[in-house]
């Protein structure tokens, strides 16, 4: 079953163009890397997967009823708020009872009375990463998830993402081919293998 | 909504220097712009110039007049200064001075010689032209009065012996024996006489038909008038209100939560309007503690006129709509600016001209009437002025309610659409 579908979509500010038209598509249950260097276009694709970011051409389309959960690469939480007044908050506003936000701080180990943004940076994105959590969704849509993780907290997130479809970006060739059913590889825009 | 509201009043009571500045910054501008406004008042700055080279003293029926004198008694609402005629001519055309009265050659010799003569005005074309036109106008009329006054009183010094010497003819007709001639004398005295008192009154009655009687001085100082009320918490809540509203918008993309949350957990939408909410829910804490604070002084100064407790669940329905009208701007413009600081920076250089303008009268340029009622702020004083102190004030107010309604939505609606690029 199809739960994100990408037809055409492509992104440009102003005459640069991040990434051109592409089609894509996430089946339940899999997961799927995307790889390449700074400035690939991981991140614009993932960004318009997720819907944050208006695509320039083509759309995007998930499956009737699916929940996307979205952790981009530059930490998307409030820094004047502690870890659980951020999980709290996006908690309320996934309309899941506080008690999963919890769970997801006692899980992720946080830091829960401490200012997020006086977090280290590894908790930063640990606490990215359990808002995208927090609404039990059926996709997860992570850019660079562990990037600033250590190789036990990477452990226990990919344990945390368990059977969830998966579209991640990474620049480790090594995670994306231990981790992913397939690799896709981008460069200034474009698709180059798959 | 109210979830984003909550955090947003949570981050703003986090940063307690930030909204010190904010409640501070707008009182203070409008303490300074109140002295500006005081200082509008002042006296205007009026060349003196004596082409005729006033002596000390002038006498006129038999009174001696200081000229100069009188001109500067009588010309108490302007700064008269004596000057050179050319140094009068420069400061003129300069603007250092609005106008130069000129005591033109032949002045003295006319009045001694009862030949009316004239005081030249010459103006500027500043704005306070008429003002000091009409100032003048004044001085004139208040120099012939007290010539009046004095020649009358001449006058009146001519017709008293007359007085005397019939009283002393009725006095002797008396002594006389009586006969059709003494009679007729008589009654020709008595007439006179009655005329003769009747002479004072007409007098000064032909001098100053009507006079103005000026009774003692009452209502509110100037500091705790109904303007200033107004215009203090239209002042505080528009730049609170927008400054606020701008920054917290443009601080979600800031934060880079702006996409998170777009996805689908609160529409731009109704992002836009928590902005709003934040402004309304803040300008009515603001304005409420502003309002009662001056209620407190009208109070203890046992001060009368006005409305300062009865009014104030009115006056906080205004508050939130201002507020809520200028926060849906302050969106707008956070939106537009995209960028937390940029948006803070245009916000402030936004709403210094809202405010400029606001405080421009309609009847002194029409045209910065109809550019103030684009923006809330003159709506939010009107409102607030009717709330407060009209005796009927519904009408003014529901017309004012429509306006800060009509800006609000138009304004959300621009926000709105705006708020797109803050997802580019």
């Amino acid at each position: 079953m199809t739960l994100v579908r990408a037809e055409g979509v492509a992104k440009r500010f102003g005459r640069r163009t991040a990434l051109a038209p592409l089609d894509f598509e996430l089946a339940a249950g899999e997961t799927v890397a995307l790889v390449g260097p700074n400035g690939a276009g991981k991140s614009t694709l993932i960004s318009l997967l997720a819907r944050a970011t208006r695509p320039s051409a083509g759309r995007v389309e998930w499956a009737e009823g699916i929940r996307v959960g979205w952790a981009p690469q530059r930490a998307a939480q409030y820094a004047r708020l502690t870890a659980r007044e951020n999980l709290e908050l996006f908690a309320r506003l996934e309309q899941v009872p506080a008690a999963a936000a919890e769970a997801l701080l006692e899980r992720f180990e946080l830091p829960s009375d401490r200012l997020s943004g006086e977090l280290s940076v590894g908790n930063q994105q640990r606490l990215n990463i359990a808002i995208a959590l927090l609404g039990r969704p059926d996709v997860l849509l992570l850019d660079e998830p562990t990037a600033s993780l250590d190789p036990e907290q990477r452990r226990r997130l990919w344990e945390t993402v368990g059977d969830t479809a998966v579209l991640f970006a990474t620049q480790r060739l090594d995670e994306a081919e231990r981790r992913a059913d397939r690799v896709i590889a981008l460069r200034d825009g474009e698709v180059v293998a798959a | 909504m109210r979830a984003i509201l909550r955090k947003d009043l949570l981050l703003l009571r986090r940063s307690p220097l930030l909204l010190g500045l904010l409640l501070a910054y707008p009182l203070l501008v409008a303490l300074l712009i109140s002295v500006v406004v005081g200082y509008a008042n002042t006296k205007p700055r009026v060349a003196l110039v004596d082409r005729d080279g006033l002596p000390a003293t002038v006498e006129l029926a038999g009174e001696k007049f200081d000229v100069r004198e009188l001109i500067e008694r009588v010309s108490s609402e302007v700064d008269l200064v004596e000057m050179a005629p050319d140094e009068a001519e420069r400061q003129l055309e300069t603007g250092r001075v609005v106008a130069a009265v000129v005591v033109p050659r032949g002045f003295v010799s006319d009045l001694r010689a009862s030949r009316s003569p004239e005081l030249v005005l010459e103006r500027g074309t500043g704005g306070l032209t008429p003002i000091v036109t009409r100032e003048m106008e004044a001085l004139v009329f208040n120099l012939n009065r007290e010539l009046q006054d004095a020649i009358v009183a001449t006058n009146l010094g001519y017709v008293e012996p007359l007085r005397e010497r019939l009283d002393r003819t009725s006095e002797l007709l008396g002594e006389l024996p009586a006969g059709p001639g003494v009679e007729e004398i008589r009654g020709f005295v008595t007439v006179a006489g009655l005329a003769l008192a009747q002479t004072e009154t007409a007098l000064r009655a032909t001098a100053s038909p009507i006079r103005l009687r000026l009774a003692p001085e009452r209502g509110r100082t100037w500091a705790l008038s109904a303007q200033v009320q107004a215009y203090g918490l239209a002042l505080a809540i528009t730049f609170l209100g927008l400054v606020l509203a701008a920054g917290a918008l443009a601080a979600e993309r800031d934060e880079n939560v702006i996409g998170r949350l777009a996805r689908g957990l609160v529409t731009l939408g109704r992002l836009v309007w928590a902005k709003a909410a934040l402004a309304a829910v803040v300008a009515l804490a603001l304005g409420l503690a502003l309002a009662v604070v001056f209620g407190v002084a009208v109070e203890v100064g046992d001060v009368a006129g006005g409305e300062p407790w009865a009014r104030l669940p009115l006056l906080a329905a205004g508050l939130a709509l201002a507020g809520g009208s200028v926060g849906a701007l302050g969106a707008l413009v956070g939106a537009l600016a995209r960028e937390g600081r940029t948006a803070s920076l245009v916000a402030v250089l936004v709403v210094l001209p809202i405010l400029l303008v606001g405080l421009v009268p309609p009847e002194v340029s029409p045209a910065a009437g109809y550019v103030s009622d684009a923006f809330p702020f003159a709506h939010a004083v009107d409102f607030f002025l009717a709330s407060l102190y009209e005796t009927e004030p519904w009408r003014h107010v529901a017309e004012q309610a429509a306006w800060l309604a009509a800006l609000g939505l138009a304004y959300g609606g621009a926000a709105r659409v705006a708020a797109r690029r803050l997802l580019a």
